[in-house]
């Protein structure tokens, strides 16, 4: 993990995207501060490759970055900008003034791959992705959904910026990726709240952390924290052009089922103030909700990863998850 | 929590570790080959000291321990593949387990060096097998409860008590035994030694209790005084509490805690294999293989650590806990597969692996520490308690 990016990049989060912040976004659609702060950080061009003007990092030493953006709430489209600039650069497109860029994987017939789409996070373009093509196209607000989130719509209307051919499906891999290595972030950042919480609440005389039945608790979104970072880590590890499909078919289930356990046991550490709309815990756990709709939620990952074990059947589970890891 | 995080940063096996696995992989071939998948799923509580001897002269026991002490002078990573590939197989691991795994390391950082010359060459050659004297009628979690004593006599110590949940006693030389040698139960962990006790010693008794399943593994012991030399004392008199933690964190260190069912998941992908709907059974293999890999991934960050020379005990604790859901999700859910279509049954072998494995999968959270201790132990590591 690489400390001396990341922190800097902690100490520009806590500058410019703390929870205040992040509320006024989703009031507002967009953070232009924020962008601004990130865009001049250069940390957006961190994946694009020296010879293009980027720093030429890999995947897997922004991952620690992008799991920390989900803890802080950072509420733009950081990761998918980073990877559109890197897709488009190796393509030979700059996208160094355009701004945060949304990742919009569809299917071959031209349907989105997931029932929740993108936020917009300030995003006026969008990184599209059809059967063996991708295209750069503009985005509009798309209204409020039921999470309170304001998201964003293909603007039909309006003709490609770019076009360029791209390996079938690497959005959808990309987005999955970087909405799960989110999801980490977020987790860690409701045990945050949580563990100082419980340490200063008191009930019965006493703080709830004193309370076995609260440690348990506690200790189970622990270990559901710590493996969905390193789930995160995991589907971060490939270098590019990056995550590919059994990447995302271990993470995304493991990341999924943690998710839920740490939502329930932050909500039932808080009990009635953490489901108030002022407090700030349903700012990880409207996220983390939402996240488990997105790219196909669980079950199809997990087929996949169980389809390909058994078109090896004669191994032993042992060398088939060996096969998978890299880096 | 940042600490605890910040200490699963993924890592990988070196290609040095790795490149035992291949002879590894070549020598269980050998020896596994016809053994049926209920006998290979015993794994950790298997007897085979034919079989431990053979890995003893390969120089596969005590890997890691200094190689002037009979040990292989490998790394953490280097035992990790080669313990990974022995759990994959369903090794018969069960005679030397607790000896490479817990009594040669605390021998070796805690014993005299005429102990560790006496003692870890031979368990390093797969001649003498350990079992582990901690838990007591009424000392189970609750370890610095025990009542066993020690008193001297002379030069020597008498051993009195009783000791029960003795995995392989009976067949073991020596006890690495937690007992009282000052104080009592109200000193709590003030006042407890760890004893070196030669199991062939006059006023031993020790009786099998049968498992669930009808195996004999576990024993009651008994110590009806006991003539120990002064030599039996481990470490230091006194600090028995703080040398049994470090033994439990090197237990809970490895990679043992994500395959305890590996043998049963496999034997039920060759089942699926077989099968024309086994489309329906994708998801669910693939959810257990998924978090596998995860944990195995986690494991590995902590085998680095260990490496480093660092001691990730709250880490470890951690793994285990997350491990041994696994471990005791796959009997569950493969049972819930296979009862769902009886139209394909199974075959014997794997019915009775899944009958063995679905019967003794709530002992994999007990041994070693239970679920409930061990997450004590992550709250605290957080900041809780």
């Amino acid at each position: 993990m690489s400390n001396d990016l990341l922190e800097p990049f902690q100490r520009l989060l806590d500058d410019v995207s703390p929870p205040e912040a992040v509320r006024r976004t989703e009031n507002e659609d967009g953070a232009p501060a924020i962008w601004a702060a990130l865009r001049d950080s250069g940390f957006v061009d961190a994946l694009v490759s020296e010879e293009h003007g980027g720093a030429g990092l890999s995947p897997a030493e922004m991952a620690p970055l992008l799991i920390a953006a989900g803890r802080h709430l950072l509420p733009l489209p950081f990761g998918e900008t980073m990877a559109a600039r890197a897709i488009a650069a190796g393509a030979g497109h700059r996208l160094e003034d355009a701004g945060p860029v949304l990742l919009w994987p569809l299917d071959r017939e031209g349907r989105a791959r997931s029932i929740v789409p993108p936020i917009r996070g300030g995003a006026d373009l969008a990184l599209v992705q059809q059967a063996g093509r991708a295209t750069l196209r503009r985005v509009v607000a798309g209204g409020r959904d039921g999470f309170g989130f304001v998201t964003a719509a293909l603007d039909t209307g309006s003709a490609p910026i770019a076009s360029f051919e791209l390996a079938e499906d690497s959005l959808l891999y990309w987005a999955a990726a970087l909405t799960v290595a989110a999801m980490a972030g977020a987790m860690a950042g409701v045990l945050d709240m949580s563990i100082a919480y419980v340490n200063e609440r008191q009930q019965f005389g006493r703080p709830l952390g004193k309370f076995q039945a609260i440690q348990q608790q506690i200790s189970v979104m622990a270990e559901r924290v710590a493996m969905a970072s390193v789930a995160a880590q995991g589907v971060l590890a490939r270098p590019l052009p990056g995550p590919a499909a059994l990447d995302v078919a271990v993470a995304k289930p493991v990341i999924d089922a943690g998710a839920s356990i740490v939502c329930a046991a932050g909500h039932a550490a808080f009990g009635a103030i953490g489901i108030t709309a002022e407090h700030d815990l349903s700012l990880f756990t409207r996220r983390l909700k939402r996240g488990l709709l997105a790219f196909g939620g669980a079950q199809p990952w997990a087929k996949a990863l169980g389809r390909a074990r058994l078109a090896q059947a004669g191994g032993t589970s042992v060398d088939f998850i060996r096969a998978l890891q890299h880096g | 929590m940042t600490t605890l995080l910040d200490s699963f940063v993924r890592s990988h096996i070196p290609s040095s570790a790795e490149a035992l696995r291949g002879e590894v992989k070549a020598f269980l071939r050998s020896w596994m080959a016809d053994r049926p998948a209920h006998v290979r799923a015993r794994s950790w509580s298997g007897f085979d000291a034919a079989f431990s001897r053979a890995l003893g002269e390969r120089g596969w026991i005590g890997l890691t321990l200094p190689r002037d002490h009979g040990g292989g002078g490998a790394d953490a990573f280097t035992r990790f593949v080669l313990v990974e590939e022995l759990l994959a197989a369903g090794a018969p691991v069960a005679a030397h387990w607790i000896a490479d795994r817990q009594s040669a390391p605390l021998i070796l950082h805690y014993g005299t060096e005429a102990q560790r010359e006496h003692f870890l060459p031979r368990i390093c050659k797969g001649e003498m097998y350990f079992c582990i004297g901690m838990s007591e009628p009424n000392a189970g979690s609750d370890l610095a409860s025990v009542r066993t004593r020690a008193v001297r006599d002379g030069d020597d110590w008498l051993l009195s008590g009783q000791k029960i949940w003795t995995t392989y006693a009976h067949k073991s030389h020596y006890m690495i035994a937690l007992v009282r040698t000052s104080g009592g139960p109200q000193d709590r962990q003030a006042g407890l030694s760890q004893f070196l006790v030669d199991l062939s010693l006059p006023g031993i008794d020790i009786r099998p209790i049968a498992d669930l399943t009808g195996d004999a593994h576990f024993n009651e012991v008994f110590f009806d005084e006991v003539r120990l030399p002064a030599d039996a004392l481990v470490g230091t008199e006194g600090a028995g509490w703080a040398q049994v933690n470090a033994e439990l964190a090197f237990e809970r260190s490895g990679p043992e805690r994500i395959y305890s069912s590996i043998v049963l998941l496999d034997a039920w992908v060759r089942h699926l294999a077989n099968l024309p709907n086994a489309a329906e059974h994708e998801a669910r293999l693939g959810l257990l293989l998924a978090r596998m890999a995860v944990l195995r991934d986690m494991s590995i960050a902590v085998t680095a650590r260990l490496a480093a020379g660092e001691s990730p005990a709250t880490e470890a604790a951690l793994i285990k806990d997350l491990g041994t859901e696994l471990e005791q999700d796959i009997p569950r859910e493969i049972g819930e597969a296979l009862a769902a279509d009886p139209s394909a049954p199974p075959d014997e072998e794997l019915l009775r692996t899944l009958a063995f494995v679905s019967q003794v999968n709530p002992a994999f959270s007990l041994r070693g520490g239970t679920r409930e201790i061990l997450r004590g132990m992550i709250a605290r590591g957080l900041g809780l308690r």
